[in-house]
């Protein structure tokens, strides 16, 4: 059997999660929900801000930057400091837990939903990942395995959370304090630029590394069930460092679509030219048919790893009906979520 | 100067002395502009391996004062770098001017001074601090002389000195085979009326001189052939002892001299012409690695110098030097001195940031408003920071365009289209928390270099742009004019750009000045209450008795608008309430009270009202509370939170990539 190539994965990836598009409606239903908590009281607070506002004319074709910069300085309890918060993610000094306290409104609330959405991430990865190896699934399919994986992988999740931000603060913080002491010791600007695009270059190949051996973990601790879970786990840190190119391929593939994806959306650019370009409903529309299509790509990226480390997609075990003849064999009672299938459903 | 490097330098020297080289023939230089006060003649050795600047120099100095001068003051600024008791050190704290301060010392030691009599006035110097009384400061010294200098007399005097540079942290120094060399030799400070303006180097504070001829000869290895920047025209180069280089420099009326070197520079070189002005010879001195970058900075001095001849007259000099320090010298960056300016720029500097632009033209600019109006840069820095930064945001607006892009790649602008509007966009700055203080104030009264910005240069800016948008832009244009041409060469205060401003303007602006320039204060007009109804008929007993007359419909509408002023800044402003129909109501408020209403009865339905429509007062705080209009309109706020919904989706899954 020849080995697939990561291309081959990925489009098969695709062409899986064309073929349960519930999947990618569970993930953007998932982000929508999340995303309301954050933008209803931004919404209220931009009504009030703007409806009665003569000037909020020329806002509705194009930003006004004496506007925004004016509601962030005059209303801080609308956004808090929340973009020197975000920009300082990529400042040699990082971002700073006292940062994290002086947010207010919007900017609090998104860092309680980004704790939010790291916990519904692990539960969305448990039922993508268990819908896709059902032949036949539905959504039902997808709640049920996002909770039964959800202790497993909320473990996975967070481990790999706290990896991403040790890899930061080694790889990019701490190495950027060195270089704010010894950068201004270079000969030129160029050699600084390319030490820091080394820098974060290291740090972009540890993020995907944790992301590709969690995914990996994740993946196998699907598809065998059968062992026991230290196995599981262990056979899943084997599995990645075992295709790490074809996994890398993948991960590469899908990082250039939605690059590919976001440059549509900037070269069109539906957001601009106000009402004479959209109308309010049609961009709207746009806005989610975009977020829809990456979430597309998103579960057919999970569907080409499964694929890569599994080769042969098989369901964990069987809800199809028994073949007649084989219910003297069925068990008594259903499986228990963890046990292993009987022979019979593999 | 300790005798055997004397000898050493005597000999490196060899007919190159002050007094030789005042022999050699007239080189090439601008006719005198001023009448001389402080004239220094240097001869100087750059040693770069100890980096130091060893030096003699002539100084010949004028009381123009009504009154006897028994004691001298000299800036000794290297100082300021000697240790970190120095009044700069403990006021900079560690950090400033965006790097921080390494521990490399510097220093200005005297080794002779006498008067040109021979006597020696070295064991009368004493290290003073008139501004802190710091002890540890030797940032200025005084000499007490045997006899005091008479009103209108002019003496000689002499010194030999050693500068040792430090690091480049801030505005002088060394990196790697790259100086600046700027407040590196003794200077006399201003002697006035009212006594000595010496004041010590502070980490906020700038310069204060008087203008006089410089005539500097400069040794240095050979590898800085064609690679030095100075202020003045290059008078004389020739070959010196050890295959090093003799330079020699001069430039009248000015009030400061200094200069760079690197063997790493790029020179260009093109002249700048404009009709009624004499061609200005612009020497670039370039990074390698912001080569592509030459243009850019051509083009930027070239607008400056135009904007600058056609508002207040011809540049004078017959050089402007623009010098680019090297990568880690950024300390260096944005400085401004006669004849020679340091550039600010990055090795990725997109077009639409204006980065090299904006500090080139705005070091250009001081060479007039500092250059030539030589106000105290210590006492009243807005008069050349705030006037600069006006001048430059017009000269800006006018080059690059106003509002211009906040994004532009190879012309993509972006997917948010965000523009930024001269000068009130761009100085928003002032309006944080860190902007307390009037404008006119001394720059050792700010608790910060980011306050000091703020309100020297920003709020000053911003003040400037609202008197002009008062006033018209003509008066404002005389007015510069008449400050500048009644004050170049000559140090004026703040009492003198107001009498300008109002000779030009023909009236009494005081409450102007004195609200915005001279006193603290926010200003922040806003409309409180826009609301319109159907007009009815009066209703209740009307009359002398009799029942309650019952409210009949009326023709038209009655509508009640409330300004209000919530900042301590009381400025006239105008007041537009738009009617349906296209019928409109001016009014221009004073502005003193602290609220005013306007009610209409039987009026068409109002559909807004509006406080400042033209933006004038580009001092207001909020400017979101300018205006309200009666009924609502969704659809800004509507695309707005879809946008925010939009990005919100994508953020949260960017938030869940790596994991």
């Amino acid at each position: 059997m020849s080995r697939p190539s990561a291309l081959g994965s990925f489009a098969r990836g695709v062409g899986a999660s064309i073929s349960k598009p519930y999947l990618a409606v569970a993930l953007w239903l998932i982000q929508l929900a999340l995303a309301a908590v954050l933008v209803l009281p931004l919404g209220n607070a931009l009504h009030t801000l703007l409806d009665r506002d003569p000037s909020s004319d020329r806002m509705v074709a194009r930003p006004d930057y004496g506007w925004w910069e004016t509601v962030t300085r005059v209303h801080p309890d609308v956004l808090g400091a929340l973009p020197e918060a975000v920009t300082s993610l990529l400042s040699p000094e990082g971002l700073r837990s006292s940062q994290v306290s002086t947010l207010r409104g919007a900017g609090a609330a998104a860092v309680g939903l980004g704790a939010l959405a790291v916990i519904l991430h692990a539960f969305a990865l448990g039922g993508l990942l268990g819908t896709l190896r059902e032949p036949q699934a539905s959504l039902v399919t997808f709640g049920r395995e996002g909770l039964r994986r959800l202790p497993a992988f909320l473990a996975f999740t967070l481990a790999a959370v706290a990896g991403a931000l040790t890899a930061y603060r080694w790889l990019f913080v701490e190495t950027g304090a060195v270089m704010a002491r010894r950068g201004l010791e270079l000969a030129t600007e160029t050699q600084v630029l390319l030490i820091t695009l080394g820098r974060l270059l290291l740090l972009g190949i540890a993020l995907a590394a944790i992301k590709l051996l969690v995914d990996s973990v994740r993946s196998i601790w699907v598809a065998r069930p059968d062992l026991p879970p230290v196995s599981r786990f262990l056979a899943g840190v084997g599995a990645a460092l075992g295709r790490p190119l074809r996994l890398l391929g993948v991960l590469a593939l899908w990082g250039v679509s939605i690059a590919g994806l976001y440059g549509l959306w900037l070269f069109l650019d539906p957001s601009a030219g106000g009402e004479a370009r959209l109308a309010l409903l049609p961009l709207i529309a746009t806005q989610q048919v975009f977020v829809f299509l990456r979430c597309l790509l998103k579960v057919g990226y999970y569907a080409a790893v499964s694929e890569v480390l599994t080769r042969a997609p098989a369901p964990e075990y069987a809800y199809l009906p028994r073949p007649e003849g084989a219910a003297s064999a069925a068990p008594a009672e259903p499986p228990t979520p963890d046990s292993p299938p009987d022979a019979a459903s593999v | 100067m300790f005798p055997a490097k004397r000898a050493v330098l005597a000999l490196a020297l060899a007919g190159t002395s002050a007094a030789g080289l005042a022999a050699t023939p007239a080189a090439t230089t601008a006719p005198r502009l001023a009448d001389p006060v402080a004239s220094y003649q240097i001869v100087c050795r750059l040693d770069p391996e100890k980096r130091t600047v060893e030096g003699s120099l002539q100084l010949t100095w004028k009381n123009t004062t009504a009154r006897p001068a028994p004691t001298l003051r000299f800036h000794l600024y290297l100082n300021a770098f000697r240790n970190t008791l120095s009044t700069f050190r403990q006021e900079s704290e560690s950090a400033r001017r965006h790097t921080t301060i390494p521990d490399s010392w510097g220093a200005i030691d005297l080794s002779r001074l006498t008067l040109s009599d021979g006597t020696d006035l070295l064991a009368r110097l004493a290290y003073i601090s008139p501004d802190d009384g710091n002890p540890h400061d030797r940032t200025v010294a005084e000499v007490s002389l045997p006899r005091a200098v008479a009103p209108g007399e002019t003496i000689a005097l002499s010194a030999d000195f050693v500068s040792r540079l430090p690091r480049v942290s801030v505005r002088t120094g060394w990196k790697d085979a790259f100086f600046l060399v700027a407040q590196w030799f003794p200077k006399i400070g201003v002697l006035t009326d009212a006594g000595w303006k010496c004041a010590q180097f502070h980490a906020n504070s700038e310069f204060f001189a008087d203008f006089g001829d410089y005539d500097v000869s400069l040794e240095v290895p050979a590898a800085y052939r064609g690679k030095v920047a100075a202020t003045g025209v290059l008078a004389e180069e020739r070959p010196g002892a050890d295959g090093r280089l003799l330079l020699r420099f001069r430039q009248s009326s000015v009030h400061d001299f200094a200069w760079a070197a690197d063997p790493d520079f790029l020179v260009f070189e093109e002249t700048f012409r404009e009709p009624g002005s004499s061609d200005v010879a612009l020497r670039l001195f370039l990074q390698p690695e912001h080569r592509a970058q030459k243009e850019r900075h051509f083009h930027a001095a070239r607008v400056a110098l135009t904007g600058l001849s056609r508002l207040l007259g011809p540049y004078p000099h017959p050089t402007l030097s623009i010098v680019d320090p090297p990568w880690g010298a950024r300390g260096a960056n944005g400085m401004e001195y006669p004849t020679l300016i340091t550039a600010g720029t990055r090795r990725f500097a997109p077009t639409a940031g204006h980065s090299p632009e904006q500090v080139t033209v705005h070091e250009t600019v001081h060479q007039y408003f500092q250059g030539m109006v030589g106000s105290n840069e210590v006492e009243e820095p807005w008069l050349d920071e705030g006037i600069t930064v006006y001048v430059t945001e017009r000269i800006l607006a006018e080059a690059y365009g106003n509002p211009r892009p906040i994004l532009d790649v190879f012309g993509w602008r972006g997917t948010l289209g965000i523009e930024m509007h001269r000068p009130l966009d761009t100085s928003r700055s002032a309006f944080g928390p860190l902007a307390r203080g009037a404008v006119a104030s001394p720059s050792m009264a700010f608790s910060s270099r980011e306050a000091y910005g703020a309100v020297v240069y920003r709020k000053a800016a911003l003040a400037l742009a609202t008197l002009e948008r008062l006033a018209g832009r003509e008066v404002m244009d005389r007015a510069l004019r008449l400050y500048f041409e009644r004050w170049r060469f000559r140090h004026p205060s703040s009492a003198d750009f107001v009498a300008a401003f109002e000779e030009a303007a023909g009236a009494d602006w005081s409450f102007f000045f004195d609200r915005t320039i001279f006193q603290d204060g926010a200003l922040d007009y806003a409309v409180t209450e826009a609301a319109t109804a159907p007009a009815e008929s009066p209703r209740g007993v009307l009359g002398d008795g009799g029942e309650p007359v019952a409210p009949t419909a009326r023709r038209g509408f009655d509508s009640d608008v409330r300004v209000e002023r919530r900042g301590t800044i009381a400025l006239p402003v105008e007041v537009v309430l738009r009617f349906e129909g296209g019928r409109v109501f001016r009014d221009r408020w004073d502005g003193q009270g602290l609220w005013k209403r306007y009610r209409f009865g039987g009026w068409p339905r109002l559909i807004d009202a509006v406080v400042d429509p033209e933006g004038k007062l580009l001092l207001d705080l909020d400017r979101t509370n300018n205006g309200l209009r009666t009924r609502p309109d969704a659809r800004a706020a509507a695309r707005w939170t879809a946008r925010s919904l939009f990005w919100t989706q994508n953020l949260l899954d960017f938030l869940t990539v790596a994991w």
